[in-house]
C-alpha cells in the first residue's frame, strides 16, 4: 500500500512540474565593464502542451544600475506587440505567495491587490511586452530583445549589479482565455565582474624627507593616453584626495617640488659632495659599475648631477664643489639649487627599485572597486643632488638596497650615519662699529664644513669673510641671493679636516645706526663632515 | 680768562677724545616707554608680540656683563639666531629685527654668558 501511495505521490509531483510554462529571461552577451551594453532576452518555453497564444509579461529593472538603450520586438509575423513602461514604480508581490509563481502574481495584480500592486520607487522601472497571435507560439519563442547600458555604481547607492532585473509576473493564456500555469526562471539577474566605474575618493600619501613643507609638492595623475586627469597640491600633513579616477583603469603618478621653494639652496650641501666625492674615488659608477660606496642604487641617480646616465665620477663632485663655492662651471647641471628642481618620483614600494641594471621608478597604479587598498597610493619623491636624502625618500625596495646584491662594495658611506657636535655661533659689535659673526667650533674630524647664514641686507652689509680652518683646506663663500651667505671648507682628498677655534668669522657693516644685532643674522645649514662619511649635525646651545 | 678758556677748550678735548664706554648707556625708569617696563629685577621684554620688522626690546640685567640674546623656533626649540651683548645693570633698551626670519612663531631668550636662561618671551614674525 505504501509503495502504491509513493508512486502516486511521485507521478502527482512530475505531472504538476509537468504543467508549469515558464518565463525564461537571461543575457545574450556578456559585460564587463561599465558603460558596456548589456541585451536581455525574453522567452517563452512551453511546458503544459497548451497552445500560448497571448503572452504578457512584466518586469522591472534597476534604473540606478542599468539605462534603457532600446528593445527589439521578436514576436513571429503576424503577431501583435506592445511595449508599456513606467518610471518609478517598484512590484510588490503577493504576501505569503510565492514569487515565482508568475499566474498567481498575474492574478494578485490584476484582481486583488488594487491599487496596492506596486508602490513608488524611484530606483525602478517597470516594462510590460505583450504579444498576441492567432496561431500557438513555439515552444522557445522570444518574446523580446532589451538593450541597457550597465551605469556605475558609483554613487547609486547599491554595492553590487544584484537582481538589477526581475520579472514580476506573466500572463501566459490559450487562445480561449485559459490561463496558463506559469513560472519565471530565476529570481532575479545579477551581474557580477562589473569593472571600471568611478573610483570614488583617490588618495595619495607624499613620501619625502622633507615633511616641513608638503604643501610645495604638486601631483600630476596621467592616464593610459598621457593626458593628465587630476592635478593639484598636498596638504600639510601630505595627503592629496582626489576624484574622478575610474576603477580598473591604468595611471601614473608624479610629484614635483615647486621652484620658488625658499629652501633649495640647502638641499645639496658639503655631506652630499663628501658622498660624490667618495664615490667618485671608489670608482663606483652605477648599477653597472664595479664597485661602489653607496648604500642605494638611487643614489648614483642623484649624484650624476651632470646627467650622463647615472654615471657618478669626477665630474660630478667637482660639479657640486663648483656650485657650493659659487663658482660657474660654464656646465648644464641637474643640481637642485635656488630655482631648481630635478625631480624623480614613484610608487614608494617600488621606489628606485633595480631591474636589469636599470633603476626604476614605476609609478603606475590601478584602482579596482573591490579592493579598498587599491585606492591609496604611497608615492615617493626624491631630488638630483640630494644623495644623503636629507630633502628625500630613502628606497624601502629590496632591490634598491646596494647591500643586497652581490655587487662588490667598499667601505659605505651610509647615509644614516650622522653624529652631533656643540658650535657657537654667534653676532656682536665689534670695536669698530662692526658686526661680526663667529663660528666658533671644537670639533674635530671634519673634512668638510657648510653654514649657510642669512642676514638682513637692509641693516647689514657683507664686508669680509675670514677663514681660519688650516693651510689646504679648500675653502668657499659666496652669497647665494641678496642676504644668504653660503660659507664652508671641504678637503677633496679626505686628509685635512678643518681647525678648531674659530674657523669662519664674518664681518658686516651696518647702514645704519644699531645698537645690538637680535635676528639680524640667522643660521639655516649648518653641518659637518667627517672623512668616514658620517654627517655631523651642529647643535648650538 | 685767556687760560681759563684753554682749561676749558682742552678739558673739552680731552672728553671728546675719551674712548666710549663699552657699555651700553644706562637708562632711567622714567625713559622706558610702559609696554617695555618690567617689574622683575631680571628679565626680557619685547613692546609687541607681533612683529613685521623690527621691535623695540628691554633686556633688564643683574649686573654688568656679558650677555646672551637668543632666538629660538616656536615649535623644535632649535637655536636660529644669538648676539652676544655688553650691557648695565637695569634696563637696556634694544632692537630685534625680524625682517629676515621666516614668518613663523618663536621664543626670545636672554641667557647669561653661559647659557643660564635669565628670561623668555615669544614673538611672532607676520
Amino acid at each position: 500500500m505504501k509503495k502504491i501511495l509513493l508512486l502516486l505521490v511521485s507521478v502527482m509531483f512530475t505531472l504538476s512540474s509537468y504543467g508549469q510554462s515558464s518565463i525564461d529571461y537571461s543575457p545574450v552577451n556578456t559585460v564587463t565593464q561599465v558603460g558596456d551594453t548589456l541585451i536581455m532576452k525574453f522567452q517563452y518555453f512551453k511546458g503544459d502542451g497548451n497552445d500560448l497564444t497571448l503572452g504578457q509579461l512584466d518586469f522591472e529593472y534597476n534604473n540606478k544600475l542599468l539605462s534603457y538603450v532600446s528593445h527589439e520586438s521578436q514576436a513571429p509575423t503576424g503577431a501583435s506587440f506592445a511595449r508599456n513602461n513606467w518610471t518609478g514604480y517598484k512590484f510588490v508581490p503577493k504576501a505569503d505567495s510565492d514569487e515565482d509563481d508568475m499566474d498567481v502574481q498575474y492574478t494578485w495584480w490584476k484582481d486583488e491587490a488594487g491599487a496596492n500592486s506596486y508602490e513608488t520607487g524611484a530606483d525602478w522601472s517597470v516594462e510590460r511586452v505583450t504579444i498576441q497571435s492567432a496561431s500557438a507560439l513555439e515552444n522557445g519563442q522570444e518574446f523580446i530583445k532589451y538593450s541597457f547600458k550597465v551605469k556605475d555604481k558609483f554613487g547609486s547607492g547599491y554595492s553590487n549589479y544584484n537582481d538589477i532585473i526581475k520579472v514580476n509576473w506573466a500572463n501566459y493564456q490559450e487562445s480561449d482565455g485559459t490561463q496558463i500555469q506559469t513560472t519565471r526562471s530565476k529570481d532575479g539577474q545579477d551581474l557580477s565582474g562589473i569593472e571600471g566605474g568611478n573610483a570614488g575618493n583617490f588618495v595619495i600619501n607624499l613620501k619625502t624627507a622633507n615633511t616641513d613643507n608638503y604643501t610645495d609638492y604638486s601631483y600630476t595623475v596621467k592616464n593610459g593616453a598621457g593626458e593628465s586627469v587630476a592635478t593639484g597640491t598636498f596638504d600639510e600633513s601630505g595627503q592629496a584626495s582626489i576624484s574622478g579616477l575610474e576603477n580598473n583603469v591604468t595611471y601614473t603618478a608624479e610629484a614635483n617640488l615647486t621652484e620658488a621653494a625658499s629652501y633649495l639652496d640647502e638641499v645639496v650641501t658639503v655631506s652630499d659632495l663628501a658622498l660624490v666625492f667618495a664615490e667618485a674615488i671608489g670608482a663606483g659608477s652605477g648599477p653597472s659599475g664595479g664597485s661602489t660606496t653607496f648604500d642605494y642604487f638611487v643614489q648614483d641617480i642623484m649624484a650624476d648631477v651632470v646627467g650622463d646616465g647615472g654615471v657618478v665620477d669626477f665630474q660630478d663632485s667637482y660639479e657640486i664643489l663648483a656650485y657650493l663655492q659659487g663658482v660657474d662651471s660654464s656646465n648644464t647641471n641637474l643640481i637642485t639649487q635656488d630655482g631648481q628642481t630635478e625631480d624623480y618620483s614613484g610608487i614608494a614600494s617600488t621606489y628606485g627599485a633595480v631591474a636589469n641594471d636599470v633603476v626604476t621608478f614605476a609609478k603606475s597604479f590601478t584602482p579596482i572597486d573591490s579592493d579598498a587598498s587599491s585606492k591609496t597610493i604611497d608615492l615617493a619623491h626624491g631630488l638630483v643632488g640630494d644623495v644623503n636624502f636629507s630633502h628625500s625618500y630613502t628606497p624601502v625596495v629590496e632591490s634598491g638596497g646596494k647591500s643586497t646584491s652581490a655587487r662588490q662594495s667598499s667601505a659605505r658611506y651610509s647615509k644614516r650615519d650622522s653624529e652631533d657636535a656643540n658650535i657657537d655661533l654667534i653676532s656682536e659689535i665689534n670695536d669698530e662699529g662692526q658686526v661680526v659673526f663667529s663660528i666658533n667650533s671644537d670639533v674635530e674630524g671634519m673634512v668638510g664644513s657648510q653654514f649657510n647664514i642669512v642676514y638682513d641686507p637692509n641693516v647689514l652689509s657683507l664686508e669680509n669673510v675670514i677663514f681660519d680652518t688650516g693651510n689646504t683646506m679648500t675653502n668657499f663663500s659666496n652669497i647665494v641671493q641678496n642676504g644668504i651667505v653660503r660659507v664652508g671648507s671641504f678637503d677633496q682628498n679626505f686628509e685635512s679636516t678643518v681647525k678648531e677655534g674659530t674657523p669662519y668669522k664674518l664681518i658686516f657693516t651696518p647702514l645704519e645706526t644699531i645698537e645690538n644685532t637680535s635676528g639680524l643674522i640667522s643660521f639655516r645649514v649648518k653641518e659637518g663632515v667627517k672623512a668616514d662619511g658620517t654627517k655631523i649635525n651642529f647643535i648650538i646651545q | 680768562m685767556k687760560k681759563l678758556l684753554l682749561i676749558l677748550l682742552t678739558f673739552t678735548i680731552l672728553i671728546g677724545c675719551a674712548k666710549d664706554d663699552e657699555f651700553l648707556e644706562p637708562i632711567t625708569n622714567e625713559e622706558i616707554p610702559q609696554s617695555l617696563q618690567i617689574k622683575e629685577l631680571i628679565g626680557i621684554k619685547l613692546e609687541n608680540t607681533i612683529v613685521t620688522d623690527r621691535v623695540a626690546m628691554n633686556v633688564k640685567l643683574p649686573l654688568d656683563g656679558k650677555y646672551r640674546i637668543k632666538i629660538r623656533h616656536g615649535i623644535n626649540n632649535e637655536l636660529i639666531s644669538q648676539e652676544m651683548i655688553e650691557a648695565e645693570e637695569g634696563d637696556n633698551l634694544l632692537r630685534v629685527y625680524v625682517a629676515s626670519l621666516d614668518k613663523s612663531g618663536y621664543m626670545i631668550q636672554l641667557t647669561d654668558e653661559f647659557h643660564n636662561v635669565l628670561g623668555n618671551q615669544s614673538f611672532v614674525v607676520n
